[in-house]
Formats: C-alpha cells, structure tokens, sequence
C-alpha cells in the first residue's frame, strides 16, 4: 500500500480518554500513525457524552476519528501482558492518566522503557508529573484556573467568566503531538527514546503573551486583572457596539494611523495623551467615545466592518458557533468537516488545522466501535488463535466484540 | 552537551508580534539556528510593554534564541540577500498578510526554485486563501471570528475577552508541530513542502463539542455564553467565596462526593439530581445549595482543601502573581528568567514541552534590532566589510541597540 500521510508505519498504543490525549492520538492518526487506543470495557467516558445517534457519541467520534479499538481491563495481568507486547513493537505510547495510575498497572516509563529502549512516551496530565498539585483531579477549567488565565477572563471586579470550549484540552493534545514528533525525529535521527511530560496547566500558562513579564518587570506595578471587554494594557483593543451587534477593534503599530483617519480624528496623532499603546489605554475613555460616535453613523455592523477591513484596521464581527459555520470564508476554507460515521450518520466537525501542500486533502477516518478491533490485533500483531482470544473474552480480560 | 534535536537545522524568519515568533521560538529551543530578519525600525513587538532603555520585555519573551538581521527587503539587494541565506535554509517561516511575500519575491512558488527541499510555513488570521485572507488580524480578530468571544461574559451583555493571547500562542504551537512533521517526512525521503497555518482554524478547532453537538441536535442545542456558570452542565463555575472566587466541578461521580463535602447528603436522593439531565434542569437550586455552603466555610483556600479531600475537582481562581509565586509553579519552573544584556531579569512563562533526553530548558537571549547583520552576511553569504559597509550606507540593513 503507497504511504498516505507523513507518519506512515509509525505505531501509537493510546491509553488516553476524554479530551487532551485523544486530541493528540488523533493528531498522530490524521497524520497516517497506526493508533491502538486501549480503553476500560466501560469504554472512554466521552462514549456517553451528547449527542448520541445509533448507539455512538459525536463527541467521541469528534476526538477518536482514526483509532483502532481494544478494549481490555487493565487491571488483571493478562491484560498488561498483552498491552507489553504491542508496546514492544510500537514507537509511541500516550495517556492521560492521573499521575501515579500507568505505574500502579504496570505501565510506567521505567517498566516500559525496559520492554523497548527506543518507545517514545507521552504522559498528557492537568497539573504535570510532578509538584504539589500532579495529583488532583482535573479537568480543563480546573487547569484555567490555576494558570491565571480563568482569574483574566471577565468584567473589572465581577465574576470570572467561563470560556464556552475546551482550548486548554485541545491545544494541549496539539502541543504534545508537536513534542512527539520532535522525539521521534530525534530518533530517526539517531537518539534514543524518551519520556515527555506535557501538562494542561503548562500550555494555559504559556498563553500569558504579556501578563507574567509586564507584572514582573514592572515590580507589580502593573497587576494584569481582568478587565471585561477592554484590554488592561492596550488601548485601542476592545469589544465596541455598532447598532446592536458587537465587533472588536484592534489598532496597533500604523493601524493606529490608518482608524484615527478614518474616523476624522487626526489630531489625536499630535496628541501626547495618545502617544503610545499604553497611553492610549490611560486615556481610553476619550478614544471609545471617540470610535463609537463613529460607529454609530453606519447603517449596520457590517457596513462598518467593511470601511475598517478596507483602510487596514483589525476588526471583525464577534459571530456565533452557527454564524462561524455558515460564514463564506470558512466554507471556501473547509473549516467544517464532515464525517460520516457508519453509525452516527454525518457529523460535522472542526477540520484539522494542519494544512500541507503535499497533502492536501484529510485521510477519511472512522472511530472504532468499543473493541472493534480486539481480535484484529491480537490475531494480527500478537498472533492470539481464536481460543486464545475466546479464552480472554470468557474471563474478562477483553471485552465481546461489538 | 547533548546535541538538541533540531541541531543542523536553519530557520529563516520573517515573523512579527506572537504567532509566529512563538513558532520559531520553540524551534530555536529545540536547537534550530533562526535567523530573524526584521524591517529597519524593528518589528511592532519591540514596541510593546514593559520597556526598560528601550528594550521591549514583549520582545524579548518571543524572541529568544533567534539571531537578528534587520534590512528593508524591499530592495533589491535585500531580496537577495534572503534569497542567499534561503538557499542554504531548511525552514522559512512568516506571518505577514497573505501576498505581502510575493510583493517581496519571497514567495513559495519563488523560493521552492531557490531551494527544492525548503519547507515554508505561512501563519496568518484567516488563511492564505478565502474572502477574509487579505484583511489584517490579530488573536482577538480570529477568537471573534472562530465563535470564541461570543461564548465568554454573561449572557445578554457585552461578551468579553481573555486577557492573554492563546490563540497566537497555541497557532505558534500548531505551526511548529507541522514543521517538525514536515521535516520528519523529508528526512524519510519525502520532498519539501508549503504549510498554511489560520489563526482561526486552530482557534475554531478548540470547539470539542459546540460544532457537532449544534449541528447533530439539529440546531436544538446551541451554545450561548453563560457568564460563571456553565450553561448546560450543573454544578460547573465559578462560585464566590469569602472575598475570592473559587471553581469547581461536582457531576458524574463527583457528585456523590460533593454532596457528602457539603454535607447534603440529602441531594443524592433527590430524583430531580439523578442524572446529567435533571441536574441542568435544575442548576439554580443545585448552583444555590453550593454558594451556601461556600459561604458557610468563609475561606477559598479552606473550602478548595475540604473539596479536594473528597475528590472534587476544584480550583482558587488565581491572579498572575498568585500563579508566579505558587508552590507548584516553583517545584515545576513553570516561570523562566531570561537574563537579558540590556534589560536585565525578565520573567517569561516556560515553553510546556518537556523532554527526558532535554530536561532543562537552554539559556537562551533574544537579539536587539540587526544584532547579527555582520556575522550572518559574512560567514553565511561571503560578503566582504565593503560590501556590508556599503549596504549600511544605503539604509538596506542597519542596527539599533533596542
């Protein structure tokens, strides 16, 4: 068979659940890996998560697209036999389980790296390996709020506000598929194998482009705190109204030039109180009167969004999921995917943002059904009989197949 | 020391601001030579706070480990000059608006004549093609336009933003997990290639669930922004307690253990709690059964350990300076200190992949504007002192000490 995509031949035992290392699998197996996901015989929650049609969840589908299926229970030895001997013949292995839960079965770095020098493992957590906090349970809020990113979100003196997606889960999958493919190309280039601690609460608190550095240079002077539809530092960056719709207007750099033209305010170029970003934000009560008096002699949001996008200044209309999907942008881009699950039907999903122009077009993936693929693996990779198999299913070890 | 693994390898940037000098950033850590070629009057980061003689401690966070050239590539002698040093690179990467490279003739279709096996990378807001390609954009822009900004702040009032950039931080993170893909295919024998990475199809790809869930439910279920709380699931926010703000999680299992923290044991009997279901329906007797009890314990710090006893998943709201100075971001080095020649100390957060083989991230500096014209024309491209000489006199390259 001629190779499909860039990580062809390359085989990945997945021990992940929910959000973050499925991402990251999913990653591995829109980029041509072989994925072995191993999941409990209740199946990876998300299994249950809405909405479910022929008896199979979007969500999971969503996160698993590409993945073959065993289910095992990882608790009795022949199961953990049978998970050291794909592991022997794979190059990655990922999980995303509280710290301390693959050593209990058997499955830690030290075990697993004495079974096969070059694995390269992957261990996605909230709170990272190690510290005080590696063993709390956690989700993604709980990772935003101990990275200072949910204590930035939401009005001045109000209550934080929750962010309506998990972008601490999905683009931590992506920061460790970018951190496996970097061990990996290490070792084709001769290293060894290794183990990679990649955290939830890591990734959220790298996303501070500003906030850490300005609060230490500046001695606590400048406190980042949340400050609702306004940003603390920077002025113009902010969410405006234009006739009952929202838009954000963003003004840095000669941008600031080419919006105080436009709305006929160029004697605040002259003007020391508008000299910089930061004074600007100073003074920003003058300059949101100033753009929303503006604003407020168009006829609609769009009209206006249209004169900003044409004398260069960052602004868009603040849309809805729904809005987003059926803008024609995204359509021209295929930012919606559309996947067709045997039993689900079609699902419309995000599209992989990895876009290469050796391969254009996404691999047309499936999700596995809970065990689908339990006797293909053992017959084929582990050279289980039909008894053998039989025998693991009578006892428990492997769940029916579906 | 151990060779890093992106040792050998040369970058040629073209980047600004976050997205893409993230990107380059993480190469440089990963032991890629970048060589960061800027306009004559720096790049709009070097504008950005906290500023100490000059120097941008925005910069510097995004910048470290790349060399610096600064020249007007609008010139001749400037395109050829990077025409030069592409020749002999492995990676171009860039984040102007779509069309700015080719004005410059340092487009893909031009530099893959140049170079055969060059890998380039685009990052920009809405992608190199569609009706929005061509207008400017920023984090913000992007979050606005992927569905992101409408789903944060209280429902019906002014939707609010996030205080932190990840959007440009994580496409940085996506982008260069396609390069080391990229790179890994043409190690295996594969050609070189051309990478279009959007702002907003990464941010619109953190959508785990409103993308299918809207479009599976029929339009039924629709995610709105819902302010502390979440807007289908119940308890999940943010709750007040005592003067601070404390988050936290109590379904599925977590429930019986919340309600026993809580001493409401009764809760777990109550048929109108017995699934998922029936607890959203009901969110404003469980949200209020919450916010007594917190208020009964007075003390976020005590109220978040009683949680934590009994497996909640919970979370203090933290401030950036509580991040900084927590006992866990201390055991873990998640805060760096870049000591910088001209700025001194600067705190930035740490890069989240963390390697076995690499455990320490490397000590690296970010240039001042044009720091490395000299050696990089000299060593890499031959020019002799006249010819540099003469490239100054015309304003072609030039430095400043910023």
């Amino acid at each position: 068979m001629p190779p499909t995509h860039i990580l062809n031949g390359i085989k990945v035992i997945d021990f992940s659940h929910y959000v973050a290392g499925p991402h990251c699998t999913r990653l591995l197996a829109q980029h041509g890996a072989e994925v072995i996901k191993i999941e409990r015989l209740s199946g990876d929650p998300t299994r249950k998560l809405p909405v479910q049609k022929g008896g199979t969840s979007g969500c999971f589908v969503q996160h698993n697209l590409g993945k073959k299926s065993l289910s095992l229970d990882l608790e009795k030895p022949e199961a953990q036999g049978i998970c050291h001997d794909l592991i022997k013949n794979a190059d990655i292995v990922v999980e995303n389980f509280t710290p301390g839960t693959m050593k209990r079965l058997n499955m830690d770095w030290e075990t697993l790296q004495a079974i096969n020098p070059k694995l390269i493992m992957c261990s996605v957590s909230c709170m990272g390996q190690t510290g005080p906090l590696a063993t709390y349970p956690c989700f993604d809020y709980i990772g935003q709020a101990y990275s200072g990113i949910m204590g930035m979100t939401g009005d001045e003196g109000g209550f934080p506000a929750l962010s309506g997606m998990a972008f601490g889960e999905i683009s931590t999958g992506a920061h460790a598929y970018g951190a496996i493919v970097s061990a990996l190309f290490h070792k084709l280039h001769g290293g060894g194998g290794q183990y990679l601690d990649i955290s939830l609460l890591d990734c959220l608190f790298s996303y501070h482009a500003m906030n850490v550095q300005v609060y230490d240079a500046s001695n606590g002077e400048m406190n980042p705190l949340r400050s609702g539809h306004q940003h603390p530092f920077i002025a113009p960056l902010a969410i405006y109204q234009c006739k009952g719709a929202y838009l954000i207007i963003i003004a840095l750099g000669k941008q600031w030039t080419n919006l105080v033209k436009l709305i006929d305010r160029e004697d605040m170029l002259d003007d020391p109180r508008f000299a910089d970003p930061v004074s600007r934000n100073v003074n920003r009560a003058e300059l949101t009167e100033a753009i929303e008096f503006w604003l407020d002699g168009f006829d609609d949001v769009d009209a206006a969004l249209r004169s900003l996008g044409e004398n260069h200044v960052p602004a868009a209309p603040v849309l809805s999921v729904s809005e987003v999907m059926s803008h024609p942008h995204m359509i021209e881009r295929g930012i919606v995917q559309t996947i067709t699950n045997k039993h689900f039907g079609d699902l419309k999903i995000p599209a992989s943002p990895y876009r290469y122009s050796l391969f254009p077009e996404p691999l047309e993936l499936e999700a596995g059904l809970l065990g689908e693929h339990n006797h293909e693996v053992l017959s084929e990779q582990l050279a289980y009989t039909t008894e053998q198999i039989q025998i693991l299913e009578d006892s428990g070890v492997c769940s029916i197949k579906p | 020391m151990t060779q890093r693994m992106l040792e050998g390898f040369k970058v040629i940037d073209f980047t600004h601001v976050v997205a893409g000098p993230h990107c380059t950033k993480i190469l440089a850590e990963h032991g890629a030579e970048v060589i960061k070629i800027e306009p004559l009057g720096g790049e709009l980061a070097r504008m950005l706070p906290m500023h100490r003689e000059e120097r941008s401690g925005y910069f510097i966070q995004h910048n470290v480990g790349k060399k610096t050239m600064a020249m007007d590539i609008s010139t001749k002698e400037g395109q050829d000059i990077c025409h030069g040093l592409i020749k002999q690179a492995d990676v171009v990467v860039e984040n102007f608006s779509p069309g700015v490279m080719k004005q410059h003739n340092l487009d893909w279709e031009t530099l893959k004549e140049i170079n055969p096996d060059l890998i380039m990378c685009s990052i920009s807001c809405f992608g190199q093609t569609g009706p929005l390609s061509h207008l400017p954009g920023y984090d913000w822009i992007g979050q606005s336009y992927a569905g992101i900004i409408d789903l944060t702040g209280e429902a019906g009032r002014t939707p609010v933003f996030g205080e932190y950039a990840f959007g440009d931080v994580s496409t940085g993170a996506h982008a260069y997990g396609a390069i080391v893909t990229a790179l890994m295919h043409r190690l295996r024998g594969g050609k070189g290639q051309y990478i279009d990475i959007s702002l907003v199809e990464v941010l619109f790809s953190y959508h785990e669930m409103n993308v299918q869930v809207c479009t599976s439910s029929k339009g039924q279920m629709v995610a709105k922004r819902s302010g502390a709380h979440h807007g289908m699931l119940a308890p999940v926010g943010i709750y007040k307690c005592g003067e601070r703000f404390v988050f936290l999680l109590g379904v599925n299992h977590q429930w019986a253990g919340l309600t026993k923290a809580m001493g409401r044991e009764d809760m777990l009997k109550d048929p109108r709690f017995s699934d998922l279901i029936g607890m959203g329906q009901h969110k404003d007797e469980i949200n209020a059964a919450v916010e007594e009890w917190l208020e009964s314990v007075g003390d976020a710090d005590k109220a978040v350990a009683i949680l934590q006893e009994h497996g909640v998943p919970c979370a203090p709201i933290l401030t950036i300076p509580e991040v900084i100075e927590h006992p866990h971001s201390k055991a873990r080095g998640t805060v760096r200190t870049v000591n910088d020649a001209i700025f001194g100390e600067v705190q930035i957060p740490r890069t989240p992949l963390r390697f076995s083989e690499f455990p320490e991230p490397p000590d690296l500096r970010a240039g001042t504007l044009g720091q490395h014209n000299h050696e990089i024309l000299r060593e890499q491209l031959n020019y002799s002192e006249q010819q540099i000489a003469n490239l100054e006199t015309q304003g072609i390259i030039g430095s400043k000490n910023i």
